[in-house]
């Protein structure tokens, strides 16, 4: 008890210990998978053979290095996904909160869905969406 | 909505700039290849956002959206600048968007929202819009960087840029983090009142790490030494009106947000409390970063036989001159040097980029041999900006670098002001070599003479008349900027 007093007052007096947890959290992570892969390591059977190793144990043979050079559409449509992607993240808290925001909120929203149209249409008219 | 302080009028230039920018880009989405369309409304959009601008100068200080946003003479003449900047780079991309065959309603879209970053980066009042205005910013500029693609340079200035831009605005992240973990705030104005009093052993250690972080974040931005290494290789590579747009209005905005932080937000109070604590830190960095830059920015310049490289480690130099300036915590005299800057130098990118024709062939100084006489406009209005940039008197560049000098002298800061006067003698070796080869050096083979375009000529005509009205009757802009320092002490007290 006589230790615990001055430590807690330690804490209290300076906010910055409120992070303390934090660093904690950080030892348990790090230390969390360590500790489950060695013992692991120590109490599994390890008979390792040809198809064991292999990448794919069930499945179709590797055929080549998957560093390969893909073509740049992928990407394209990847970032053409991201605008779909960020509108229904922001129109969810939208359409909780639409009584509250009423007219204006429309606007807004209108404003912001007219932005995110306008990049989709841009990219539409310059051909992103033709694979050939 | 009245509490989160909504007030459209006061982000005016940068709706205008973002509306233009849209309508650009939709029109060349439409109907591609209208260079004369886009760059008319382009240039319309950046004179209509100055108007925008010039509305608000009436306001003084004041705060909009929940104060992330601000409104006072400071940021009102630095988007001015930077306005004046991008309206210049559209002169001086005229001719080149014909000869590269590249699409213009993009180019101009591009350099319409990096002014949009710009000018919210010098209106910002928290560090979150500070941070989101530089990478608005910096993504316009990557992209306009890499603008000829089938360049190798192009494309390797735009890689190196991209990189070392992500890998700072990490650090402003990270700073930016710190500062918050220190004060629990990134609303500039909160701040400035939370470190004017003492704070806990920790929060002055997070602080520190916090203003460091952003030290080096900007340091790279405003290109100083010791993070200056890409501007050359990035300054070299990038299209020449790209290069000359890099060069001016993204440091002037860069400027504006260290001056805003630094010498604003945590000035040398005289009293014990953190920001002293800081100030003593920040100011010896800051005076080392000066120094540095200064001296290698112009002894490095000397050695230099590409003219792109050479005003990259000139704009080194010059950026060590307008630390001398956040050091004195005069913003005016650098939101003054800023434009002065600006005006000189778009006028010599101008004329490099003419010279310099399709593919920046032409960049080594040795082939402004013969330049001189043979087309006189465009070898004396570039010996007048080059003239203007070494500083010598009758010239903007003058006034510029005293003014500075002046205010840095009477705030305690003599030795920077003898090194800066010594290194501006160094600098006069470089650019007037450029003048003596254009003048008194024969060339090789004889050359064709260069077509002007209107556009170039209207660049001209702008950047001379400023260059010599700013030189020599620069009482009116002192004025003005004065009352707006004036203006704002009173609203910070």
């Amino acid at each position: 008890m006589l230790m615990k007093a001055p430590m807690m007052l330690f804490l209290q007096t300076d906010p910055i210990y409120g992070y303390l947890p934090i660093v904690v959290l950080l030892f348990l992570a790090a230390l969390f998978p360590a500790l489950v892969l060695g013992i692991g390591r120590l109490l599994r059977p390890m008979k390792p053979e040809a198809p064991k190793l292999s990448p794919y144990e069930c499945g179709v043979d590797p055929i080549l290095d998957a560093r390969e050079r893909f073509s740049v559409r992928y990407y394209i449509i990847a970032m053409l996904f991201l605008i779909f992607d960020v509108e229904t993240v922001f129109l969810f808290p939208w359409a909780v909160i639409y009584d509250k925001l009423a007219l204006f909120g429309l606007i807004e929203m209108a404003i912001f869905l007219g932005l995110l149209i306008v990049g989709y249409y841009y990219a539409w008219r310059k051909g992103a969406l033709e694979w050939t | 909505m009245e509490s989160l302080g909504i007030n459209y009028r006061a982000i005016g230039p940068e709706l205008v700039l973002t509306v233009t920018g849209v309508l650009v880009m939709l029109l060349e989405a439409f109907s591609p290849g209208k260079k004369v369309r886009d760059g008319i409304l382009a240039a319309a959009g950046i004179v209509l956002a100055g108007v925008a601008a010039l509305a608000l100068w009436e306001e003084g200080p004041v705060t909009a959206f929940s104060r992330m946003v601000i409104v006072d003479g400071f940021r009102v003449f630095f988007t001015l600048v930077i306005l004046l900047g991008t309206l210049l780079t559209i002169f001086v991309s005229w001719g080149f968007l014909d000869e590269e065959r590249i699409p213009p309603g993009e180019y101009f879209a591009l350099l319409l929202f990096g002014a949009v970053g710009m000018t919210l980066l010098v209106a910002g009042n928290d560090l979150m819009i500070l941070f989101l205005a530089l990478e608005t910013i910096t993504i316009a500029t990557y992209v306009l960087a890499g603008y000829r693609r089938e360049d190798l340079r192009s494309t390797e200035s735009a890689l190196k840029y991209f990189l070392l831009g992500a890998f700072s605005s990490a650090f402003l992240l990270y700073g930016i983090a710190l500062l918050y973990g220190a004060t629990r705030t990134t609303n500039l104005a909160e701040m400035a009142r939370v470190v004017s009093g003492p704070l806990g052993q920790a929060e002055i250690v997070l602080l520190m790490a916090g203003a460091a972080m952003l030290l080096i974040g900007f340091g790279f931005k405003v290109t100083t030494v010791p993070f200056h290494v890409w501007t050359p290789d990035v300054y070299e590579g990038a299209p020449t009106p790209v290069t000359a747009f890099l060069s001016t209005a993204p440091k002037a905005a860069g400027f504006a947000a260290f001056l805003r932080v630094f010498s604003l937000t945590f000035p040398p109070l005289g009293i014990e409390s953190a920001a002293d604590q800081l100030a003593s830190h920040w100011v010896a960095a800051v005076t080392a970063m000066s120094i540095l830059s200064m001296t290698f920015g112009n002894f490095i310049a000397i050695a230099q036989t590409n003219i792109k490289r050479m005003l990259a480690y000139s704009s080194i130099a010059h950026a060590g001159y307008v630390l001398i300036g956040v050091l004195a915590r005069d913003w005016a005299a650098v939101a003054f040097y800023m434009l002065v800057y600006t005006i000189m130098n778009l006028g010599c990118f101008a004329i490099v980029a003419l010279w310099a024709r399709r593919g920046d062939e032409r960049v080594l100084i040795a082939e402004y041999a013969g330049l001189g006489f043979r087309q006189p406009l465009l070898s004396f209005p570039l010996a007048i900006f080059l003239v203007s940039l070494a500083g010598f008197p009758g010239t903007a560049g003058f006034v510029a670098k005293f003014w500075l000098f002046k205010s840095a002298w009477g705030a305690g800061f003599p030795e920077l002001v003898i090194i800066g006067v010594l290194m501006t003698v160094v600098s006069v070796y470089y650019y007037l070599y450029v003048v003596i080869v254009m003048f008194f050096r024969e060339p090789k083979e004889e050359v064709p003479r260069v077509p002007l375009s209107r556009a170039f000529v209207a660049a001209m005509v702008v950047a001379l008349v400023g260059v010599f009205y700013l030189g020599l009757l620069p009482t009116r802009v002192f004025a003005v900027l004065n009352t707006a320092q004036n203006l704002l002490a009173i609203g910070q007290r």
